[in-house]
């Protein structure tokens, strides 16, 4: 069986900088795993390619058997892989409703026409869409802040605030930079359970991790990436367990 | 001859409007402003030096006496209009309009002074001409020439010579880390503008000697000068200078088949051109 | 009385104008100083259509209102797939253009004395002759208009346009096409100003390059930023304010010669004061 995503021989420079060599590696459907290494391994760069956001300069990327070469960003969210950003990007002017309304697909009235022309279709089609939209935020802890703006809300509601947004595009392949990073310890349990909880509703999860703890309580697989290459790949306690790794990982520090 | 004549003519106009690009391209790389009312510097430039050449001062110094001006308030443009928006987080665009705003007082004021009507130098060497090959030459071409290609070497060598030109180019590359390091980048602005806005104003003393004075004859220059950045790539000294020379050339030569009144038409298609087939510009910085 | 309805008549088609500036201006946040070519187009259309029996008024205005449209895409694309700044120069390179043609096209525009004696609308047979008479039917296109703007704005399609100008990047990553939302805003914006043209030249019965030069396109812009970016209720009272002031100055005594360029003075006073001071405008919100 092929892999569900598949990325392989990756490289991507930016003038003199690597940023990407040679990069390998395959995730499953149904898993959670964690892209994890120090600052400027390229984990940011791996999202950028995946989701069409940087072209890489050789290889290419499959995703359920087909390539997604020469995909537009937008096509490939429609193949259903969707990212969130490491500095959020919310719509901070905008509530956190209309946050999540704003990634739903395939919109009555998002075009001047369909909204000039036919507004009564588009309001009913809005009213359901609102509901769809609440139950999103209901899912990941926010349905008492849907009418609250970004600005007001915490940076935890934040965080959550991005992974609602993802799941609004109804993409099945999540790819989620940092969305544990900066949170309180509470906020920290909170948004763990939300990943497994979409691990078994059967969404697939790459995830960009710093906090060890945070990899070794949700990762089913670690792929350790260092300077732009993949270095290994293995379980959680495999992984954390290798003297050579933390040694790069913490800058022999320990 | 009527050809080497035009030619000769887009080759002045096009050191005059090459300058306009590079000062334009200056302010543009260092602080990012699209600097809409440098066209009314440029302007301004012209109406300083008449207004001084009328009351009995020697050319040469009515010239000096014009870009000191002209520096001056581009610095104030910057101190008190650029700088303030900053301070208050002001969008892109809001300094756009701005800058738009201020592009019309400037306009306004001198039309509202000098009135609308187009005005004439009253300098007598200025228009003794020269036959070169058969080819007419004023004075004020040639210096128009001469003037171009030492404000390009002059650029040049300040961007890529002097330790304030290299400082210039660190803040443009990255404003953030020259904030935190001791480049300042809020004098370098200042200074940016001050320096652009003399350099402008010298085709902006020049033309004027061989074309006359209006208050809104800078737009026009502007928008050829903006092209030639554009095309010649953004960041790019040379390009910038050389799209201009390139542009004016191609606008005279066009005056054999098409009449001069539709000269705008034809720097617009070269600008369509571009943006459709090279939009990075010819000489793209890296 | 007739006075105030003409004034009432021309500040009701520069608010459609406003909508229109406010779409691109405000909205999608790009810098426009082209909606008065395109105002112009629609103009000079629908007065030679018009003039020459070609076509009578709601197709001649229908017309315009799709060149309008038609302009803009043709402007906007290319420019927005490079960047922003592509697009102030596509602008005002647009309307130092369209200044050149309406100035120098003779046989089709009349050059600069324009074209007078453009006849008044006439709807199905029913001519609309008296400044009262057009006041109902600019109120009736102004409240299209208005209604267009508003439905616009409420639907999914305003809500989008708000978040690619907040953040055009995390659009992208939610998957819309951030080029068609944009260019769809500047072909409404292209048919607002389009049939405010064709509405304008009916009105005064002549039309001739002043009205649509890049001083006017300024105007523009000042009516969007005085009442204000992206609320309905800015656009309206922009105009309203904006055509006042001539009034005003007319008490004042200035020389004629320099009555046009104190017009223009107050114009870029009134653009740099609220850029600094109020760039919500007087009824909107923060550019």
């Amino acid at each position: 069986m092929s892999a569900y995503l598949a990325v392989s021989g990756v490289n991507k420079s930016f003038g003199g900088l690597q940023a990407l060599h040679d990069t390998n590696f395959e995730i499953t459907k149904g898993k959670i795993t964690c892209l994890v290494g120090p600052n400027g391994a390229g984990k940011t760069t791996i999202f950028n390619v995946i989701t069409g956001f940087l072209p890489p300069d050789t290889g290419g990327v499959t995703f359920q058997g087909r390539s997604l070469d020469g995909l537009t960003r937008q096509q490939i969210v429609h193949q259903g892989i969707a990212r969130t950003f490491q500095n959020l990007r919310l719509f901070i002017d905008l509530t956190a409703l209309d946050n999540v309304l704003a990634a739903i697909p395939g919109q009555a009235g998002e075009t001047p026409w369909g909204a000039i022309f036919r507004p009564f279709h588009t309001a009913a089609v809005q009213t359901r869409m609102r509901e769809q939209a609440r139950e999103i935020l209901d899912h990941v802890g926010l349905a008492d802040r849907a009418n609250d703006y970004v600005r007001n809300l915490s940076y935890g509601e934040q965080k959550l605030l991005c992974v609602a947004r993802v799941l609004a595009t109804g993409a099945e392949l999540l790819l989620l930079d940092e969305p544990a990073s900066g949170m309180s310890a509470g906020a920290l349990d909170n948004i763990m359970a939300l990943m497994r909880r979409l691990q078994t509703e059967g969404k697939t999860l790459l995830v960009v991790e710093h906090n060890t703890r945070v990899v070794q309580r949700i990762a089913d697989e670690v792929l350790f990436l260092h300077q732009g290459h993949l270095m290994a790949q293995g379980t959680a306690d495999e992984i954390t367990s290798d003297p050579e790794l933390a040694k790069i990982y913490f800058g022999g520090a320990i | 001859m009527i050809l080497l004549q035009l030619l000769i003519n887009g080759l002045v106009t096009g050191c005059a409007l090459g300058v306009v690009a590079i000062s334009f391209s200056l302010v543009y790389s260092t602080i990012k402003i699209f600097h809409v009312a440098h066209a009314g510097v440029y302007t301004l430039a012209g109406y300083i030096a008449w207004s001084l050449s009328t009351r009995g001062v020697p050319s040469l110094l009515a010239f000096a006496g014009a870009i000191a001006f002209c520096a001056l308030v581009g610095a104030g443009i910057q101190q008190f209009l650029y700088r303030q928006l900053e301070r208050r987080r002001a969008s892109h665009l809001v300094v756009l309009i701005a800058s738009l705003g201020m592009l019309a007082v400037i306009q306004n004021l001198i039309a509202g002074i000098y009135t609308p009507n187009i005005l004439q130098f009253q300098i007598g060497w200025s228009q003794t001409t020269l036959r070169v090959a058969g080819v007419l030459l004023s004075y004020t071409q040639l210096l128009t020439v001469a003037m171009g290609i030492a404000a390009y070497l002059g650029m040049m060598f300040f961007a890529h010579r002097t330790a304030l030109g290299k400082r210039i180019r660190a803040v443009a590359s990255n404003p953030f880390l020259a904030d935190i390091t001791r480049l300042e980048p809020k004098r370098v602005y200042v200074i940016v503008i001050a320096i652009a806005s003399a350099v402008v104003a010298l085709p902006g003393v020049l033309v004027p000697l061989d074309f006359g004075l209006q208050p809104y004859s800078g737009v026009n220059a502007l928008l050829t000068a903006t092209i030639a950045m554009i095309a010649g790539g953004i960041g790019s000294i040379s390009g910038a200078f050389f799209l201009a020379i390139g542009i004016a050339v191609v606008q005279n030569l066009s005056l054999l088949v098409i009449p001069g009144e539709w000269s705008i038409g034809v720097t617009f298609f070269i600008f369509v051109i571009f943006m459709l087939f090279r939009p990075t510009g010819l000489f793209t910085a890296r | 009385m007739d006075f105030w309805y003409t004034y009432i008549v021309l500040a009701e088609i520069y608010v459609l104008l406003g909508l229109s500036t406010n779409l691109l201006v405000g909205i999608v946040g790009i810098f426009s100083v082209s909606q008065a070519a395109v105002f112009g187009v629609g103009a000079y259309i629908v007065a030679a259509a018009t003039m020459n029996d070609t076509l009578s008024f709601v197709p001649a205005l229908l017309i315009a209102s799709a060149c309008g449209l038609a302009l803009n895409v043709l402007v906007t694309l290319p420019s927005l797939r490079v960047s922003g700044d592509y697009f102030v120069v596509t602008s005002f390179g647009i309307q130092l253009l369209a200044t050149a043609i309406f100035t120098n096209w003779t046989e089709g525009t009349g050059g600069a004395n324009g074209l007078p004696g453009i006849p008044p609308p006439d709807i199905f047979g029913l001519a609309v002759t008296e400044t009262r008479q057009f006041l109902v039917l600019s109120s009736v296109l102004l409240s299209l208009g208005c209604l267009a703007f508003w439905l616009a704005m409420r639907a999914p399609y305003g809500r989008l346009l708000r978040a690619i100008r907040e953040d055009e990047l995390a659009v992208a990553a939610a998957g819309k096409n951030i080029l068609f939302a944009k260019v769809s805003a500047a072909a409404l914006a292209g048919a607002f100003a389009g049939s405010a043209g064709g509405l304008y030249g009916s009105f005064l019965s002549f039309v001739d390059p002043s009205s649509f030069d890049l001083d006017a396109s300024i105007l523009l812009l000042t009516m969007v930023v005085v009442g204000g970016a992206r609320t309905l209720t800015g656009s309206i009272i922009g105009p309203f304010v904006l055509l006042a002031l001539p009034q005003l100055l007319a008490l004042v005594d200035i020389p004629t010669t320099i009555a046009a360029a104190s017009r223009q003075l107050i114009y870029g006073v009134l653009l740099i004061a609220f850029m600094l001071f109020r760039p919500q405008g007087l009824a909107g919100e923060k550019l």
